[in-house]
């Protein structure tokens, strides 16, 4: 079986040629790998190195959990990875990012109004939570084409406080 | 004397305090809101009662409950913890007209240090030098804040008046910026201390941290513990401390003169139990008397680390009106401890908090290591309280012993289910400047970036992908399996369905 597995920018080609022995971009390694008790702690030797990980889906990719550091890996089978590619430069342009609250809160302040330019890294709102004022930033630049909250109110997580397109 | 003990505190604090209740023989109280019926301190109380809803003002700050609780348990005697009530001296007043023993100072000295101005003009009468500033100046308005703020100089801070804990607090570079900052400072503080009164103070630049840990009892024996460094802030939240200070150690001189100066703060007001001095230390060594915090501190394990004095156990046994055990010369620094702070918040975006539950965790072990928490697999994160978790010590014989075992330790360390802050706490003790001691309370604002610290690290991506692939490919085959078994009674995409949900 063929993967092709996309950490950040860089791809890696696994090919899972049975239980224990894969080739990774061209390299045969022989490995061992367990997963520890119902936990999602994986026990891998590769080659004889024993290295310990977290690995859990969150949507659509899985986080590993490696040395202290969160590698996000996006892992496709040949087939998966040719519907993306093909649908890719749609999905990747310039879609409407939403800004959702990241946990319930009061938001303070809403810094910016309909049809306002934003850059990136511009305060789009301030939400009071865990006895902190959190300030929500822009992660690009645009319009803002939709606020949904005002101060005062009270949001819930993953609610939608306002759009950037 | 008392033999019950009310802990009217949560999180790992409440653990704290109930364990060294535990080891004196003293039955314990724990009281709860509703997001933390399942807590740590209320399991291992021997008691537990229900004060109210999860937000704050309606549980861990209503004092009327608590005491109505202490005195339907039959407490004798309630510990405070820090934050929520610890340090309201109308709350320590109300104990002591209840007949209890408030674990702490007298409520005249949690007043006299916790109005500023008052605490400010008592240790400058008893020598000790303080940072310039509106302290003591009453309740000024924005206008008077404005006129003032030229004869202190830029830069400086604005702070709230009941404050602490950094809320209510900004830093200003010019009178032009000013008005907006000193809104938002009154807006937090409002929010944070129902009090919306600021004032100013000078900004000592290359300013560090560093407090005096002192025990007094009600005998008139005051000592001080050494100090604390606490220079490595974010936004004025402490988020490492160590004991000794890089900066004053090798200084005997320095921290002798500082303790006396401490003790004498401490008696200006007639202090008793345990309360730790803050000291501003510029790069000359001068030190300004910041403030006292009347109560016991977040950071108090690296003192009884290199101490080998129970604070916690000794608060009770002053509480219990017996004489300290310790003498000035029996206090002994013993190597070096550092704590790291493990909040719940995402050191990659910008340390915003993370709320969930925590699936999984691996706490770490072994010699000089020592975790003070409140959580457990299956923990809640609310959005109700603070950030912090939980709190990691290691002890060296050494600085740098007790930095290898730090980060022997964060590596040790595994929460899975929120965000927190260890990897932040890695990539400080890879630092060279956090290394060698050389860092102010600026350090990790100005000087320190996530990025520019992972840039430096190990990449094992290629290891990543590969176990990313096993586990991946490993739930492709367990699904393939569930669909070709033919004998089963439901159907197969019924059993899919099912099985795909509790993977999630």
């Amino acid at each position: 079986m063929k993967y092709i597995t996309t950490i950040g920018e860089r791809e890696f080609l696994v090919e899972i040629l049975s239980d224990d022995q894969i080739i990774v971009n061209g390299k045969l390694y022989h490995v061992d790998f367990q997963d520890i008790s119902e936990q999602p702690v994986y026990s891998l030797l590769l080659e004889g190195k024993s290295i310990e990980a977290y690995v859990y889906p969150v949507e659509k990719t899985w986080q590993v959990l490696l040395n202290g550091r969160f590698y996000p890996a996006l892992v496709e089978d040949e087939r998966e990875r040719s519907l993306r590619v093909a649908a890719g430069s749609q999905v990747q342009g310039r879609g409407e990012y939403q800004l959702k609250a990241p946990m319930p809160g009061l938001v303070v302040t809403v810094a910016v109004v309909e049809g306002q330019q934003v850059e990136k890294g511009e305060v789009l709102v301030v939400l009071e939570s865990m006895k902190m004022q959190n300030e929500l930033k822009s992660p690009r630049s645009g319009t803002v084409s939709r606020v949904r909250v005002a101060s005062g109110d009270r949001v819930e997580q993953q609610e939608t406080l306002l759009t950037v397109s | 004397m008392f033999n019950k003990v009310l802990i009217a505190n949560r999180g790992e604090i409440a653990v704290r305090v109930i364990r060294a209740c535990r080891e004196l023989g003293l039955q314990t109280v724990a009281v709860y809101s509703d997001a933390d019926r399942q807590a740590l301190h209320v399991r291992y109380a021997d008691e537990a009662y229900r004060l109210g809803p999860a937000p704050s003002r309606d549980s861990y700050l209503r004092a009327d409950r608590i005491l109505d609780i202490a005195k339907q348990s039959g407490a004798g005697a309630i510990h405070p913890g820090y934050g929520f009530l610890a340090e309201r001296a109308d709350f320590a007043q109300m104990c002591v007209d209840e007949g209890l023993a408030f674990i702490g100072p007298k409520p005249s000295s949690i007043t006299a240090m916790g109005d500023k101005a008052v605490a400010r003009a008592t240790v400058s009468a008893a020598g000790v030098p303080v940072v310039p500033g509106t302290e003591g100046e009453g309740a000024l308005s924005d206008d008077e804040l404005l006129a003032l703020a030229p004869q202190i100089g830029f830069p400086l801070l604005i702070k709230a008046t009941a404050g602490g804990g950094g809320k209510g607090m900004r830093e200003v570079r010019s009178l032009e910026e000013m008005p907006e900052l000193v809104q938002s400072a009154r807006r937090e503080a409002e929010a944070a201390f129902g009090d919306g009164n600021v004032y100013l103070e000078k900004l000592v630049e290359g300013a560090r941290h560093i407090e005096i840990q002192i025990l007094a009892d009600t005998f008139g024996n005051t000592i001080y513990l050494g100090e604390r460094e606490c220079s490595l802030q974010r936004r004025h939240q402490k988020l490492l401390e160590e004991a000794p200070s890089p900066f004053v150690d090798g200084d005997d001189e320095l921290r002798q003169r500082m303790g006396a100066v401490a003790v004498r703060a401490a008696q200006s007001v007639g202090y008793v139990n345990a309360g730790t001095i803050e000291f501003l230390v510029d790069k000359d060594k001068n030190y300004y008397f910041l403030e006292m915090n009347t109560r016991l501190q977040v950071e108090h394990p690296v003192t009884e680390v290199v101490t080998g004095i129970d604070i916690v156990k000794e608060q009770i046994r002053i509480a219990r009106g017996r004489p300290l055990r310790y003498t000035q010369d029996d206090v002994r620094l013993n190597g070096w401890a550092i704590e790291c702070r493990i909040n719940a918040e995402d050191p990659y975006n910008n340390f915003l908090p993370s709320i969930g539950r925590i699936t999984h965790i691996s706490t770490p072990t072994g010699p000089g290591v020592r975790v003070d928490s409140g959580i457990y697999p299956g923990f809640e994160i609310s959005p109700y309280y603070d950030s912090l978790i939980s709190k990691l010590i290691t002890w060296g014989e050494t600085r740098a012993e007790a930095i290898l075992r730090m980060r022997r330790a964060l590596e040790e360390f595994i929460l899975v289910g929120v965000r927190t802050n260890i990897p932040f706490h890695q990539n400080l003790m890879d630092s060279h400047r956090f290394m060698g001691g050389q860092f102010d309370t600026r350090f990790i604002e100005q000087r320190f970036s996530m990025e520019a610290a992972d840039i430096n690290k190990d990449d094992h991506a290629e290891i990543a992908a590969i176990l990313a692939t096993l586990v991946a490919h490993r739930q492709t085959q367990r699904a393939a399996n569930i669909i070709q078994r033919g004998a089963r009674d439901t159907s197969n995409w019924k059993w899919l369905g099912r099985w795909e949900r509790l993977q999630r």
